[in-house]
């Protein structure tokens, strides 16, 4: 290059950028061990406590402020969340990669719209499918409760399995399947043993993707959740709206390193294919 | 007939259409017949697009006829799906299965077929070694060269024990040197198998070099077919004579006597030939480059003459390739051998020279009259 300070220059805006991403998630993480009962911008001591008292264990904390109102709520709504998480991301995995196949393999009649109508979920603001969903099952007399979020959720996830099942899907040399059958092999073995591993990393990774949305959907679920299926994204809005907690950087954290750690999981499947 | 029973792929007046992209319907396959003897060694030869991957694909069963019929072993299979006819296929990307390591991909068929596995075993050992890839069981397809991928392609299908084995284009990825050496190996490979290799190519060369029989394809039609030698020497349409081999062509009537014809083109080139056609029919002459040396001296009836000039001589190796042009402006090559070619090096570029070919063996083909 011809000018030095170019290159300073752009390494200083790549640090601002990452600073500018990283720093408030920093703050949470580290203010998730600060002790100051009251104000959690002000740093007092270092402390697990906030981290203890989310799980119900006493603490020296708890007997000046006691911010979690209920331990039990609070497992209660991490409890819907994976079960939510776990039957959408199960029921999308299996529905998209199916519907992904599909496309991929035949042609019908307006099949790009039919691609369209499958991509749009994807783009639809969310506060617009939340109502959409609350007038459904209201209409239809659909008990809101785990059950229609459940069916929320896969309304939109099953897209995205689609769309990361797809891209795997046009990556694949479709020769591959003929030479199964060449050899011998009926659909289901030709599935099993050449469709199915070559496209695992692309299902697997869809997988996470609707687990760890599905975990975090707030707005959605906000609108069809019922009175006794809160989970853990509507149970910190609601401790929000009661004023911050210091209880709530503990929580943050514990989501972060469960979101990075299925988010290595991701990157493990990737770099084995 | 005992013939009937030796055909090991009959296919019977084969049509098949595909919707033209651009509209319309291109006939791939317009009522092709063919039959395939046991144990030869048969070439699908011509231009992209004349339909011969379709009539591959239609006897490995990845693609349905419109109308006829597919016989292997003398059984139709109609409606038979891929995996339950005794073929194998050698694809012309290998379409190795990248998950797998060489062994996982040549023993997949045995696997699929429930064969056990001290016998898979065996049959593995035997199919490396005589594809020469011995000690590269745990490899990954990636992790090999294109040559060596294709050997395991090879092993691949010939695990199987297949009746026939159809390959598609199996050379076309190779270098020119690997490419050469592959067919001299294939060759011995269906010889010392003994089973019935059915190869598509476009390269005129590799056809002639590998087949028993080959089957020149046109716009989903059989031009011809027969073993190398005939289809190069006594080729049966025009097609066949551009498309093998060089050669000069000349097309037009035959004039004057049917003791003594004389083709005359249409731009007034007068070449007399062999006895045989009458005076009206419309004929094509094939001349071929070895075929033309200097006019001797005397010439007697059985040589023809055409005047030309030497543009010049190209040292091919053993011989050389003297390039003419004729009154009309057509160029045409001479590659005599031995004193022709002594006596032809001694022109200079610029010169006349009278063009001589014995009238007995240029090839005449009469189409009517």
């Amino acid at each position: 290059m011809k000018h030095p300070w170019l290159n300073r220059l752009l390494s200083v805006h790549g640090l601002l950028f990452l600073f500018f991403v990283y720093a408030p998630i920093i703050i949470v993480v580290v203010y998730s061990f600060n002790s100051h009962p009251v104000n959690m911008m002000v740093w007092k001591d270092f402390t697990f406590d906030w981290y203890l008292s989310i799980f119900g264990q006493p603490t020296e904390l708890n007997e000046q402020t006691l911010y979690v109102e209920s331990t039990d709520q609070l497992l209660a709504a991490v409890k819907n969340s994976l079960l939510v998480a776990g039957t959408t991301t199960t029921f999308s995995t299996l529905v998209g990669t199916a519907m992904a196949l599909a496309v991929y393999r035949y042609y019908f009649r307006l099949k790009p719209f039919y691609q369209g109508l499958l991509f749009m979920p994807m783009v639809m603001p969310d506060i617009v499918l939340g109502i959409a969903l609350l007038v459904f099952f209201v209409n239809f007399s659909i008990k809101l409760g785990l059950m229609s979020i459940i069916i929320g959720h896969c309304t939109f996830l099953i897209s995205y399995v689609f769309i990361v099942v797809s891209a795997r899907l046009a990556g694949m040399d479709n020769t591959l399947e003929e030479a199964s059958a060449d050899l011998g092999a009926g659909p289901w073995i030709t599935f099993k043993r050449v469709t199915l591993p070559l496209i695992l990393p692309g299902v697997v990774g869809g997988a996470l993707l609707a687990f760890i949305i599905s975990m975090d959907d707030l707005v959605i679920t906000y609108f069809i959740a019922g009175v006794d299926s809160t989970t853990l994204p509507v149970f910190i809005y609601g401790m929000l709206r009661r004023g911050v907690k210091p209880e709530i950087n503990a929580i943050a954290t514990l989501m972060l390193v469960f979101s990075f750690l299925i988010a290595s999981l991701g990157l493990y499947f990737r770099k084995r294919s | 007939m005992t013939q009937a029973a030796e055909s090991i792929v009959e296919v019977k007046e084969a049509v098949k259409r595909f919707p033209a992209p651009e509209g319309g319907v291109v006939t791939a396959l317009d009522s092709i017949s063919l039959k395939v003897q046991q144990g030869q060694f048969v070439t699908l030869l011509g231009p992209s697009g004349c339909g011969k991957t379709t009539l591959l694909r239609t006897i490995s069963g990845f693609e349905d006829l419109d109308s006829g019929a597919v016989l292997i072993g003398g059984e139709s299979v109609l409606g038979v799906p891929p995996y339950r006819r005794p073929v194998n296929t050698v694809f012309q990307n290998y379409a190795l299965f990248p998950h797998l390591s060489v062994s996982g991909n040549v023993v997949y068929g045995l696997e699929v077929a429930g064969i056990k596995k001290t016998e898979r075993d065996h049959r593995l050992k035997e199919a490396l070694e005589r594809v020469g890839l011995s000690g590269f069981e745990r490899r990954k397809p990636a992790q090999l060269s294109g040559g060596q991928q294709q050997r395991v392609a090879l092993a691949r299908a010939i695990i199987n024990q297949p009746k026939l084995l159809l390959l598609d284009e199996p050379l076309s990825a190779l270098d020119r040197n690997l490419r050469q050496s592959m067919q001299l190996e294939l060759k011995s490979l269906q010889h010392d198998l003994g089973i019935c290799f059915l190869f598509v190519t476009h390269d005129q060369e590799e056809a002639l070099t590998m087949s028993d029989q080959v089957v020149v394809l046109n716009q989903g039609r059989i031009e011809q077919i027969g073993p190398p030698d005939l289809l190069y020497h006594k080729p049966a349409t025009r097609f066949v004579a551009e498309f093998i081999g060089d050669s000069a062509i000349f097309s037009g009537r035959i004039q004057n006597t049917e003791a003594s014809p004389v083709l005359v083109t249409e731009d007034g080139l007068g070449i007399p030939v062999g006895r045989g056609p009458k005076p009206g029919d419309h004929a094509t002459l094939i001349i071929r480059p070895e075929n033309l040396s200097l006019a001797p001296p005397n010439p007697d009836d059985s040589v023809s003459i055409l005047d030309a000039v030497l543009e010049q001589s190209v040292f091919r190796g053993a011989t050389h390739q003297y390039v003419c042009v004729l009154p009309n402006g057509t160029s045409i090559s001479a590659t005599p051998t031995g004193a022709d070619d002594e006596a032809f090096s001694r022109v200079s570029p610029g010169d006349s020279v009278q063009l001589a070919f014995r009238r007995n063996i240029p090839h005449l083909i009469i189409e009517s009259q």
